[in-house]
């Protein structure tokens, strides 16, 4: 049975209805339409659906849905208003922290969660706190590199 | 003047991308969409003997159940394209069997779980080496069933000559391919040092983080509609037309942007897709999970490589003879054993050589393409016995290479000749680096180790349209699909040969109802092939941006430039025009100019192979023998960088992969065939921790036909760096290893069997 959930979701308060095994991923993109979430693995290895939840950076395939009622959810789209960019997302088109862009925004929230907890990291800080995000594509080092330039704006 | 060529820029699809407003193929919103599951075999190889799809049926939400006889296909072949669902036979497991589509998911996956196959186990041939004895067990029975159009797309070598088998060989060895010249005994017996091993390359995924995935519909109009991630558009309506029976124009297939394919999203998601919403006559989505993906897709073939070589005293290469078996899996189509036989000759000369090449029916999968296929395995065995070559010879492994590296017009082992390549140039780059000047310096347990890999390009024709607006923004409309940063690089070449600032190029990447035609993206040859055609694009619509400004001016063509978007007067500047004003004059009712407008075509002959050449570092842990890289650098020729930033990204990102080869990728299958590896738990990609800073030197030696020189690189970098790793475990340990990956089994093993 579908059952109703209420949360706030890059600042505006949402209802959802929901199935019981509905993960927070699937309730974002296809009852919100937010698909900057994005599916790449079934087993939580990816990193791809990455979003904030309370402001940390949460795999949001590993949460049902009902666990994020009343909770606070910013997604890839919640970053800037539309047209701008935030500087995390700055840094990574700078940088060339991207190529497919399909890992890019789980990057850019896990970078975002990095950064409130350790606004100056080191390399191999970054490279701890993105081993849960996998690229197939850049060899990370422009993306380390982003994150450095984006620790580097926002200080 | 704004400087366009050989400048970093920005990805011009970054601000999209970063905000995650990009729509890959599982984005869209369709009306009415339906969502498919697949049922997967569980067995290798076996007959269908009753599918039970009642319980399924039943699920709430659930709309069909399909099954082979349900899905409107024309043709008995039997490739994967024109049979998407098995009809009698499965020849491994994970091959699909029926397709549940449902009004969600997860209704589609309930009712998937509950479709009861009945399958008659046959006889498993899952070793490759058995798989070819007289006598062994076939893979699958014998049929007609080649078919398609695949093989052409990945490279732009020949496949050789069909061979006369000199041993009996079971009818699993569908390929193969002989390549010879000269007297190869004469050759070793005249050498100073002859070398030889046998080398292992597995099965390994090509790991893009967005599963395959297709929706399909048909309009009012009877149109079937397929949007999809895919590597080629027209290829994938092609196959399409072949599988379903139907006239290529009543296809529209749009190549949504790409969550990554390296070789492997080639028509295999689409007839899938593409059947259930014929069948159903509502649009299907088909949305791989992670394990259908690995069980169910086309990884690249695993290879042994036997393999021996000689050199004179001097260093001068003498015989190659070589023994390369690929396993393609259940794929009777075509094989990589014609691809992997010319490239193990590297980009070296030989005085003879003997290849022979077979392509081997096992169970497991069928395989597919992976950035330079067959080439990485090919590298790992010439490029290990090169530096045992040197060694045998008291010569330097650089020099070793350099003494006997290709330049244009050598003739490769194919038998064409090279074009411009550096070879040369790159060895001798990487020779300088201070990495190997300190490599004898080392601590206990590090070594560094050279490799070199080349990649021959492709060429298929391609054509382009350039359209100027009354803004003074110009669109270039290709049917490329962007696997790498093409569009970007594509930006850059109208920008610079039309006159505009690049911020004021987009590109639009058009599906095959609208563009003009472009091959595959793969094989490296979007950049040298469409980005050619996009540059006859450009030049043509500034002839007719000249003509206008001409009259405009009272000034001849000749005596006009463009700079940053304004027409002049060459020597007197104040005489001008901007491209908006000119386009404004000619895109208005009444107007007496032409649109400023181009369509350019390109049908490469020529070839522009690329070569790497890298540097590995690492550090072995001889109590657990966990191989670390500890950095890495890598040399190669890119013909021009149009875009450097992009291009260290290919390079970059070709490295990082050949890390993975190196140390951790291996599609296992247990003794029944089945995959042992169906998720990112069991199958370990490097990540962020995992792959070192990697060096870029990009090297430039400008291809004479691709455009400002440019050339396509998306392959080399990754041939020779997993060699590059396995060289500089040896210099770390004296330990040669013959099998990839180096898991820290492996290379404890091999410590150990050296000491005792």
């Amino acid at each position: 049975m579908p059952e109703r959930i209420q949360l706030v979701v890059n600042g505006e308060p949402r209802t959802l209805e929901v199935e019981p095994r509905t993960l927070l991923v699937h309730a974002l993109r296809d009852g919100l339409g937010l698909t900057g979430a994005h599916v790449g693995c079934d087993t939580s290895q990816c990193g791809a659906c990455t979003v904030l939840v309370e402001g940390r950076a949460v795999k949001s395939c590993t949460l049902l849905a009902l666990q994020a009622e009343g909770a606070e959810v910013t997604t890839i789209e919640g970053l800037a208003p539309a047209g701008e960019l935030h500087p995390v997302q700055q840094a990574f088109v700078e940088h060339h922290g991207l190529q497919c862009g399909f890992c890019t925004p789980g990057m850019i929230l896990t970078t975002l969660d990095l950064l409130s907890r350790d606004p100056d990291p080191d390399e191999a800080a970054i490279r701890h706190a993105l081993r849960g995000n996998l690229c197939r594509c850049t060899g990370y080092q422009p993306i380390v590199e982003s994150v450095r330039a984006a620790a580097e704006a926002l200080s | 003047m704004t400087e366009v060529i050989g400048v970093p820029r920005p990805r011009i699809d970054a601000p999209e991308k970063v905000t995650g407003a990009t729509r890959y193929a599982a984005d869209g919103w369709v009306h009415g969409l339906l969502h498919a599951r697949l049922v997967l075999s569980t067995e290798a190889h076996a007959l269908i003997r009753a599918i039970d799809v009642e319980a399924a049926r039943a699920v709430p939400g659930v709309v069909a159940v399909l099954t082979a006889a349900d899905l409107p296909t024309a043709t008995d072949a039997s490739d994967r394209t024109a049979e998407p669902l098995a009809r009698e036979e499965v020849v491994f497991a994970g091959q699909p069997i029926a397709i549940v589509v449902a009004e969600t998911e997860a209704a589609a996956e309930d009712g998937a779980e509950l479709v009861a196959v009945e399958l008659e186990p046959l006889d498993v041939v899952v070793d490759v080496e058995a798989a070819m004895a007289p006598g062994a067990p076939l893979a699958r029975r014998p049929s007609e069933g080649a078919g398609g159009d695949l093989e052409s797309i990945h490279a732009g070598v020949d496949h050789g000559e069909e061979d006369e088998p000199a041993e009996p060989l079971s009818a699993n060895v569908l390929g193969r391919v002989r390549r010879s010249a000269g007297d190869v005994a004469a050759a070793f017996a005249a050498s100073a040092a002859v070398v030889e091993g046998t080398f292992r390359t597995p099965w390994v995924y090509q790991a893009y983080l967005e599963p395959q995935t297709a929706t399909a519909w048909q309009e009012p109009n009877g149109t079937l509609v397929v949007s999809t991630s895919t590597q080629g558009s027209f290829v994938t309506r092609s196959e399409l037309a072949r599988a379903f029976g139907l006239p290529e124009d009543r296809i529209r297939v749009v190549a949504e942007p790409l969550g990554g394919a390296f070789g492997g999203k080639f028509a295999l998601i689409e007839p899938l897709a593409a059947g259930a919403a014929l069948a159903l006559g509502r649009p299907v989505r088909l949305a791989l999970t992670r394990t259908e993906d690995f069980l169910s897709m086309n990884p690249v073939s695993a290879q042994v490589t036997h393999l021996r070589i000689g050199a004179l005293e001097d260093g001068t290469l003498t015989g190659l003879e070589a023994r390369m078996i690929v396993d393609r899996g259940a794929n009777a189509g075509w094989g990589l054993e014609g691809i992997t036989s010319s490239l193990v000759a590297g980009p070296y000369r030989w005085q003879a050589h003997d290849v022979v090449g077979y392509g081997v029916l096992t169970n497991r999968f069928t395989f597919g393409a992976y950035r330079g296929p067959g080439a990485p395995a090919a590298a790992f065995a010439l490029e290990t016995l090169l530096d045992e070559l040197a060694a045998a010879l008291g010569l330097d492994p650089i020099e070793l290479r350099l003494r006997n590296a290709v330049v244009e017009g050598d003739v490769a082992i194919s038998g064409t000749p090279y074009a411009t390549i550096g070879a040369v140039e790159v060895l001798e780059r990487i020779r300088e680096h201070p990495l190997w000047a300190a490599r004898h310096e080392l601590p206990e347990g590090e070594g560094v180790g050279i490799a070199v890999g080349h990649w021959p390009g492709g060429n298929e024709p391609a054509a382009a349209v350039c359209r100027v607006d009354k803004d003074g923004t110009m669109t270039i409309v290709t049917s490329a699909v962007d696997m790498s940063g093409v569009s970007t690089g594509f930006a850059a070449i109208a920008a610079a040969t039309f006159g505009l600032e690049p911020e004021k190029v987009r590109v639009v990447l058009a599906d095959t109802a609208s563009g003009p035609y472009a091959g595959a993206s793969g094989g490296s040859k979007v950049t040298y092939t469409v980005g050619t055609a996009v540059l006859r694009a450009a030049a043509a619509a500034r002839e007719k941006l000249l003509a206008a400004a001409s009259e405009e001016l009272e000034i001849a063509p000749d005596d006009l430039e463009v700079v940053d978007g304004v027409v002049r007067a060459v020597g007197a500047p104040d005489r001008s025009l901007t491209v908006a004003e000119i386009a404004s004059k000619a895109l208005r009712f009444g107007g007496r100019y032409e649109p400023i407008e181009g369509h350019g075509g390109s049908a490469q002959t020529s070839g522009a192979p690329s070569v790497a050449a890298h540097l590995a570092h690492v550090r072995v842990d001889r109590e657990t023998g966990e191989v670390v890289v500890l950095r890495h650098v890598v040399a190669q020729d890119v013909g021009r960088a149009l875009n450097p930033a992009l291009v260290e990204g290919q390079m970059r990102g070709g490295v990082a992969q050949g890390v993975g080869w190196a140390l951790y990728e291996e599609l296992a299958h247990d003794e029944h065939g089945r995959l042992l590896t169906t998720s990112f738990m069991e199958y370990a990609i490097p990540n962020a921790e995992r792959v070192p800073e990697i060096e870029t030197l990009i090297v430039e030696v400008p291809a004479p036909d691709g455009p400002f020189g440019a050339k396509g690189i998306g392959e080399a970098p990754v041939v020779g760096a997993p060699a590059a790793i396995v060289n500089a475990v040896a210099a770390a340990t004296g330990a040669r290893l013959r099998e990839l990956p180096m898991t820290p089994a492996r290379v404890w093993s091999a410590l150990h069997e050296q000491t005792r």
